[in-house]
């Protein structure tokens, strides 16, 4: 798709998905902006299982079933991951905006991520374990 | 020698939709992206419009995207590419005037909102020691003035196009608007103009709107690291807030 | 209609833009024509040097004196887009060293302010400069940057009410008997021809002169000579470091911003239009630089260029021995009322080609307005996208 097109100019934001312009920090903003929709979406499904759980013991016992389901324990997976993409990314962030880390910006997102990577791996190993 | 390159141009104007045409033309193997487009228009169509100028870099005229990728064609050797097809095509996040152009009045409006200037004293990076000058031997001048320096910021765009707040927020002063409200702040003492600088470079559409891409240092091809710069005010603005909030 | 003349400036490099600025302060409207960027022909691709004079002190001092008083008006209206950081000339060999006294005979000569430094002293100041210099000479030379110098200009011709157009490209002259009275011009930005009416036209084309010219079957004895400079990344250099001989090949390096300029040759070209760079032209800079100073060679290059100066013929000599002043062309004797062409010259000597075609057009006009751009401040260049 031709993203100059004056008609396209209320979208600019697609130019974001313009992967050949990507660098590490652009891969961060995709990234955060990306775990930032997830964690949201996550929020109002929480609130609706609340929601479901709150009728009473009825709708516990299914609901203990299908968390313990293989492909429920991935998804939990996914969220773990995001929160740490977002949460170690956005302390990035925060310190960078305070003028800390300014010139080492780089090697912290790189450092971070690893930090997450680890976490993920050893979270993941536990919730499939658990 | 000379080799024949493939250039993908993204063609527009006024009333012609934006579409890529293809041209071959035969450049020196020692020749810049920047004479490559020139040999286009001499050569291939004459309607081509592209900006340019002093071709080293220090008009900012010539920025463009090669490949995706922000330049100032002027100093990138087509031999970096090695005989692959280039897809040239203008900056993003501005207003296309036409082809490889677009329009700069917003930029330098930004750019003059601080009152910018251009020149700077020198730092004596060159020597590392303080030396005594007595520049112009105008007699009107005879005191000691030091060296000066125009700003490494050549005001090309580029780190606008570069930047994604700005593809979503087309208020965004800019990463180079910032920068320089941020070098204007540096070389000031007054206490007036520095807390209209400061007010300047606060508020929805200015440091805080910025989300630490860092894509504006990252294609910056001067030196001029905007995104430090923004990062230098944020700082600066939240102890002024802070000050302000103990009554000082 | 209005009663006020209108005048055409085709060209906005610099001796358009100073014209434009000229005329605009003598009350006259005025409208620029260029076919593409502003400064994207000689202009741009300078040197960036505001001479002092001294490169032309002994063999050209008509051009030397030309340069050290628009230097020095420059200074003055324009500060806010100058580097001013003086030159040095440099004795490298010991021919420079013998010529050493006629250089500063020609300096005094065109009254240039030149004051020799010992050599320890210069090399103090200058660091990086060949340690084994035998002599050295300070003048007040200057770095300008060439669009920012025509936008300078143009910006402030538009605050005085000019209008500039730029791609849009003049393809046509349309005549009344022998009279020019407007062009036919293509604007780039729509792909529309229109004609635009005019008392005057001025021909500020530069190199290009010979071809606007010719459009309107008049002459001009321009020859467009190519001059390759080659870019170093780096810069070792406060000032200006000139080599103290007659003008050569490479003896010259021009240190703007971040970067060094050495330059430059001379070539006679055909077509002023996009020229190609012979390779063994970027080498023999490069040498030609590193005697002047060492380290250049240590720095990484960064850009190439190469365009048409506009050299005035005068007689069958050798491109270099050309005369760098001007020259204006009044070809109403050619049968071509109404226009004028303004060529030659340097950037550094553009609002001085501007004051003389300017008195030509109000002559022919039969107005008498006097040239005010020696004393009048020049707006930022920013406001040209005002």
């Amino acid at each position: 798709m031709n993203l100059y097109r004056p008609d396209l100019k209320r979208f600019r934001f697609l130019r974001w998905f313009d992967f050949r312009s990507w660098r590490l920090g652009m891969i961060a903003y995709i990234l955060n902006r990306v775990t930032a929709i997830g964690l949201v979406l996550y929020l109002y499904i929480h609130l609706a299982v609340l929601t479901m759980l709150a009728q009473g013991p009825s709708s516990w016992d299914p609901f203990i079933r299908i968390a313990r389901a293989p492909w429920f324990l991935a998804l939990d997976v996914l969220l773990l991951a995001g929160m740490l993409i977002h949460g170690l990314n956005g302390l990035r962030i925060a310190l960078t905006g305070f003028g800390i880390g300014v010139r080492g910006q780089k090697p912290l997102f790189v450092a971070l991520m690893i930090v997450a990577a680890v976490a993920l791996i050893a979270g993941a190993l536990k919730i499939f374990a658990g | 020698m000379s080799i024949t390159l493939t250039l993908r141009i993204l063609r527009s104007r006024r009333d012609v939709m934006p579409h890529y045409e293809t041209f071959e033309v035969s450049v020196s193997d020692a020749a810049n992206v920047l004479d490559a487009i020139e040999q286009v228009w001499a050569h291939r169509d004459r309607k081509l419009m592209f900006r340019h100028a002093c071709h080293h870099a220090s008009c900012g005229t010539c920025a463009v995207r090669i490949n995706g990728r922000e330049k100032l064609p002027c100093i990138v050797p087509v031999a970096d590419y090695s005989g692959k097809p280039l897809t040239i095509e203008p900056l993003r996040n501005f207003d296309i005037v036409g082809d490889l152009v677009v329009d700069m009045a917003k930029f330098f409006q930004n750019q003059q909102a601080s009152d910018f200037v251009i020149t700077r004293p020198t730092e004596n990076e060159l020597v590392g020691k303080p030396i005594a000058y007595t520049g112009g031997m105008d007699p009107e001048s005879a005191s000691t003035i030091p060296f000066n320096r125009f700003e490494n910021c050549v005001e090309c765009g580029i780190c606008l196009s570069a930047c994604p707040t700005m593809a979503g927020d087309h208020k965004f002063f800019g990463p180079a608007g910032l920068a320089a409200i941020k070098r204007q702040l540096d070389k000031t003492t007054d206490p007036v103009e520095r807390k209209r600088l400061l007010e300047l470079a606060d508020g929805e559409h200015g440091v805080w709107r910025c989300h630490s891409a860092w894509e504006c240092t990252e294609a910056c091809p001067q030196q001029v690291f905007p995104a430090e710069s923004i990062m230098a005010l944020r700082k600066e603005i939240t102890k002024k807030h802070f000050r302000e909030l103990f009554g000082k | 209609m209005s009663l006020i003349p209108h005048v055409i400036v085709i060209g906005a490099g610099s001796t358009g833009s100073a014209t434009a600025h000229d005329l605009a302060l003598r009350g006259l409207r005025v409208t620029v024509l260029e076919r593409g960027e502003i400064a994207s022909g000689t202009t741009g691709r300078n040197h960036c040097l505001l001479h002092s004079g001294g490169r032309y002190c002994v063999n050209d001092k008509e051009g030397a004196i030309e340069c050290i008083r628009e230097n020095l008006i420059l200074r003055r209206i324009m500060p806010h887009a100058l580097e001013l950081n003086d030159g040095l000339f440099v004795a490298v060999s010991d021919e420079d060293l013998a010529f050493k006294e006629t250089f500063l005979a020609g300096c005094a000569e065109c009254h240039i302010p030149a004051r020799e430094i010992p050599v320890r002293q210069a090399l103090e100041i200058e660091p990086f400069v060949n340690p084994d210099i035998r002599a050295a000479v300070q003048v007040p030379d200057g770095v300008f940057e060439p669009w920012r110098f025509c936008a300078s200009f143009l910006a402030t011709a538009i605050k005085n009410g000019a209008a500039v157009r730029n791609f849009t490209e003049v393809k046509d002259f349309i005549f009344q008997g022998h009279t020019v009275t407007g062009v036919t011009v293509l604007d780039h930005r729509t792909g529309e021809t229109e004609t635009l009416g005019a008392d005057m036209v001025v021909n500020a084309t530069g190199a290009w002169a010979g071809i606007i010219a010719a459009m309107a079957e008049v002459d001009v004895p321009v020859v467009p000579t190519a001059g390759v400079m080659v870019t170093i990344g780096e810069r070792f250099n406060n000032m200006v470091i000139n080599r103290m001989h007659l003008p050569h090949d490479g003896d010259i390096v021009v240190p703007i911003r971040n970067t060094s300029i050495i330059g430059t040759t001379s070539w006679r070209v055909t077509s002023p239009d996009a020229i190609e760079i012979p390779r063994e032209q970027i080498d023999s800079m490069r040498q030609a630089g590193e005697l002047l100073m060492p380290i250049l060679k240590a720095g990484r290059q960064r850009g190439i260029m190469a365009v048409a100066r506009p050299l005035i013929s005068k007689a069958n000599a050798d491109a270099r021995a050309f005369s760098r002043t001007f020259e204006a062309y009044n070809h109403r004797s050619q049968g071509a009322a109404g226009l004028v062409t303004i060529s030659g010259g340097k950037t550094t000597t553009a609002r001085g080609m501007a004051e003389k075609v300017s008195d030509i057009v109000c002559g022919e006009l039969g107005i008498d307005a006097p040239c005010k751009t020696r004393t009048t401040p020049l707006v930022s260049y920013r406001e040209f996208y005002n």
